[in-house]
């Protein structure tokens, strides 16, 4: 039954997921350029992000022509709108990564505070962890995990608030002042990668139970 | 207090069908339970229980077989035409037993008019098609008013009005459904059923009567049977959705409600797996 709209329903999925594994290369990529301050991996994130935006693309595209031609309902309905949602979410993943890998870059010639850098190492890795189980729960219909997120998702907050902190203390020297106020811009971008993550999740929740509910209430 | 500074009612609603308590708050037109009908001793439809509400499109889905048009037959007892059909069960049209001894059938079809899948008008004109239901009636007032109220209505007056006496057989099939509608809207009836209206009829006249349903749904209440399921979509408010179930020992088949719900809820979030394997194209 529907042979041709299941396969057009996998495919899009199996692209969503693909699109995912490829910014959680960008995700790695930016956290080996922090760690290292290596400019030229900064460059590699940057250029990337094309191979990124091109996969939405073409997932939007694709999803454009399912909504069109097979006009789904129910379940189908829900998960390609899920597929959209979640789409942009990634594709914003990657925008994220490459605005961290230009701060680095513009940061570079300045001298680095390890105690920073380290906080936003663990806030990157955080986020890698944090896509990899919005993914996952994504795949396997998994409610209970793509809950989850959430409280992974404080940890990344509270790391955030570390490096404002820390940043705030560079007051009297200018240019670690300079270089503080550009991770903490890093800082916010990882933070908006943990916050589509738990988007994700919640398209997750969605999708299966056909109920929209944010996980928590950010607007408070 | 200040006006807030975010006016949210700016914010555009969507049009879509009544929700279910929008529904349910209003007069029940039809109260059917525990309904079966059989012919010639098969049984065709089982166990069928639901509410119709005045104001309001219902809509039958389900594959060949389930029962539907079977169901929609019994609400003017037009199984009675049909040689070895037998209702069993109740059907209240407004609290009154549709089924009961002293019902005049014939009255109940004027209250309870029908509009067929294959359009079926009389080789009369226009205007004597529409005319002849009050006319047999002996209903008063001017025929010539009458006749056009029921053009209007059914979106037909504009293009017919100036060939009132020619042949109805000589328009279009979507215009032919069309004089149908105003056909059974002359008689001023109270429910229009409709039996897969716009199945013979090509995407424009099908666009025009699903236009003309939602119109005619602030005077009649209309309950429609359709095969197709993006129709139900956008006209009805409530769908209900009728399958075949097969006896294990006999292999017999008959119908059988599986789900009655808003539109909305049958079409996004439905709660029964057959539902769901049928309005996504899985099943049937």
């Amino acid at each position: 039954m529907r042979v041709e709209f299941q396969g057009e329903l996998d495919a899009l999925e199996a692209g969503f997921q693909e699109t995912g594994e490829i910014v959680l290369r960008s995700i790695r990529g930016v956290v080996d350029a922090l760690r290292t301050q290596d400019v030229e991996l900064c460059d590699e994130v940057i250029a990337f992000d094309d191979e990124i935006d091109d996969r939405y693309h073409a997932l939007e595209k694709q999803i454009e022509l399912v909504l069109a031609r097979q006009t789904p309902v129910a379940g189908d309905l829900r998960l390609v709108l899920a597929l959209l949602h979640s789409g942009l979410h990634v594709e914003r993943m990657g925008d994220q990564c490459v605005t961290i890998a230009k701060l680095t870059k513009l940061s570079s010639h300045l001298d680095t505070k390890q105690t920073v850098i380290e906080s936003l190492v663990d806030m990157g890795d955080r986020c890698e962890e944090m896509v990899k189980v919005s993914l996952d729960a994504f795949a396997n219909r998994d409610v209970e995990r793509a809950r989850g997120l959430h409280g992974l998702d404080e940890l990344v907050d509270r790391a955030n608030r570390q490096v404002f902190g820390e940043v705030l203390g560079y007051v009297n020297d200018p240019e670690a002042l300079e270089w503080g106020m550009r991770q903490i811009t890093a800082a916010r971008c990882f933070e908006r990668i943990g916050d589509n993550a738990v988007d994700i999740g919640e398209q997750t929740a969605f999708l299966v139970t056909g109920e929209f509910a944010e996980f928590t209430d950010a607007s408070h | 207090m200040e006006a807030p500074r975010i006016d949210s009612g700016r914010i555009a609603e969507v049009s879509h069908g009544l929700d279910r308590s929008e529904v349910e708050r209003r007069e029940k037109v039809f109260s059917v339970s525990d309904l079966s009908v059989a012919y010639h001793g098969n049984v065709a439809l089982d166990g069928v229980a639901l509410d119709v509400h005045k104001n309001t499109v219902t809509a039958f889905i389900g594959p060949s077989g389930c029962g539907k048009s079977t169901f929609i037959r019994c609400f003017n007892r037009m199984n009675d035409l049909i040689p070895g059909a037998k209702v069993a069960g109740t059907v209240l049209y407004h609290g009154q037993d549709l089924y009961a001894r002293d019902v005049d059938a014939v009255e109940i079809r004027r209250r309870i008019g029908m509009v067929f899948q294959k359009p079926n008008p009389f080789p009369k004109s226009i205007y004597d098609n529409i005319a002849f239901g009050p006319r047999v009636l002996g209903m008063r007032g001017s025929m010539d008013d009458r006749v056009e109220q029921a053009l209007r209505q059914a979106a037909l007056w504009d293009e017919v009005k100036d060939r009132l006496k020619d042949g109805a057989l000589g328009l279009s099939g979507g215009q032919q459904q069309r004089l149908c509608i105003a056909r059974a809207l002359a008689v001023n009836p109270d429910v229009i059923l409709m039996d897969e209206p716009a199945s013979a009829l090509d995407p424009i006249s099908t666009t025009r009567i699903e236009d003309l349903m939602h119109e005619l749904k602030r005077d009649y209440t209309i309950v429609i049977v359709t095969h197709n399921m993006q129709q139900a979509a956008r006209v009805a408010d409530m769908t209900a959705f009728f399958s075949v179930l097969v006896d294990d020992e006999g292999g017999r088949r008959h119908g059988i409600l599986v789900e009655y719900d808003s539109t909305t809820k049958i079409f996004t979030t439905p709660s029964d797996k057959r539902t769901e394997d049928y309005v996504t194209g899985r099943f049937g």
